[in-house]
């Protein structure tokens, strides 16, 4: 059976995927990412949105097309999830 | 030896609630969970209840003096706690707690007006053993899906604060049996072991964010 995921794990995977996993210097695109987080272009189009407007994702402009890569704050914020994730998995919660 | 028991729990209970209630906010403030949001709410609910009714024995034991604390402050200590209780559970996506009907939903608070103090503690009481019995099935549940050892413990924590609490509530039953000093030795065990598993989170190089509430 397919896992659920919240919707803060889907942000935590997108931007591991931007730290851990990227194509090249230049950042990911919205195509890897979907492939990379699982998710709908519709649905991680309003994601990447929030997380550049957040300041936790850089929107790069290379070569004609939108490319993301994670800021400082970005990296901040997914260590603390990686900590919080651990916090709450000890109560069987997700968050 | 009761005073010095009840005490004792009091100031855990404060003290562990307050503790991971900060936990729970930090890690709120920092990623935005709804989920942490709860957490901090339930424990902040909860060690706002014990220090209630530690207040209230410190009152009587140092001010008052009267000899028995007053029942209300009991009760009052308890309900905050349940409402901490209820947060947990909710947590683990409590579905089915109030009932449909709205006819049944607009009865269900009568017997808040219609029952004494004393029975409103014993109507606490056991919707906390409910609770907490419902938040340590499902906080087991999830250890055997993810094998996660922190989950046993506090899974084990709320179970003995179930039990602690269904043997309060009994200790009305018998008031002068050792009933009641047990149920505060096992909620004082379920307190600990509630907060060994949170105590080894590494929290260090955690700070606020305030750009990202």
């Amino acid at each position: 059976m397919a896992e659920y995921r919240t919707h803060m794990k889907i942000i935590g995977d997108i931007l591991a995927t931007t730290r851990d996993d990227l194509q090249d210097e230049d950042g990911a695109t919205v195509t890897y990412l979907i492939r990379k987080a699982n998710i709908s272009h519709s649905r991680i189009s309003r994601i990447l949105k929030t997380l550049v407007s957040q300041g936790l994702l850089e929107q790069v402009d290379s070569q004609g097309s939108n490319k993301y890569k994670i800021s400082q704050t970005g990296r901040e914020f997914l260590q603390a999830y990686y900590k919080f994730t651990s916090f709450a998995d000890n109560f069987g919660l997700s968050i | 030896m009761e005073f010095l028991l009840e005490n004792i729990l009091n100031l855990i209970g404060f003290l562990v609630g307050l503790g991971i209630g900060i936990m729970s906010l930090i890690g709120f403030r920092n990623t935005g969970s709804p989920t942490l949001f709860r957490l901090s709410i339930a424990f902040f609910s909860i060690s706002i209840g014990f220090f209630v009714i530690w207040a209230g024995y410190m009152a009587e034991d140092f001010v008052i003096k009267s000899g028995s604390m007053e029942r209300w402050v009991q009760t009052l200590g308890i309900a905050i706690q349940t409402v901490g209780y209820f947060f947990i559970a909710f947590s683990h996506s409590i579905k089915a707690f109030f009932p449909k009907s709205s006819y049944f939903r607009s009865v269900g608070i009568l017997p808040f007006f219609l029952v004494s103090s004393v029975q409103l503690e014993h109507l606490f009481r056991s919707v906390s053993f409910i609770l907490l019995a419902y938040g340590a099935i499902e906080t087991m549940l999830s250890y055997l899906d993810n094998r996660n050892k922190g989950a046993i413990s506090v899974s084990i924590g709320l179970a003995l604060l179930a039990l602690g609490e269904f043997l309060g509530w009994y200790s009305f039953v018998f008031p002068e049996s050792i009933l009641y000093t047990v149920s505060m030795v096992i909620k004082i065990g379920g307190l600990i072991a509630l907060f060994i598993p949170v105590s080894k989170v590494p929290l260090t190089k955690i700070k606020f964010d305030e750009g990202l509430e």
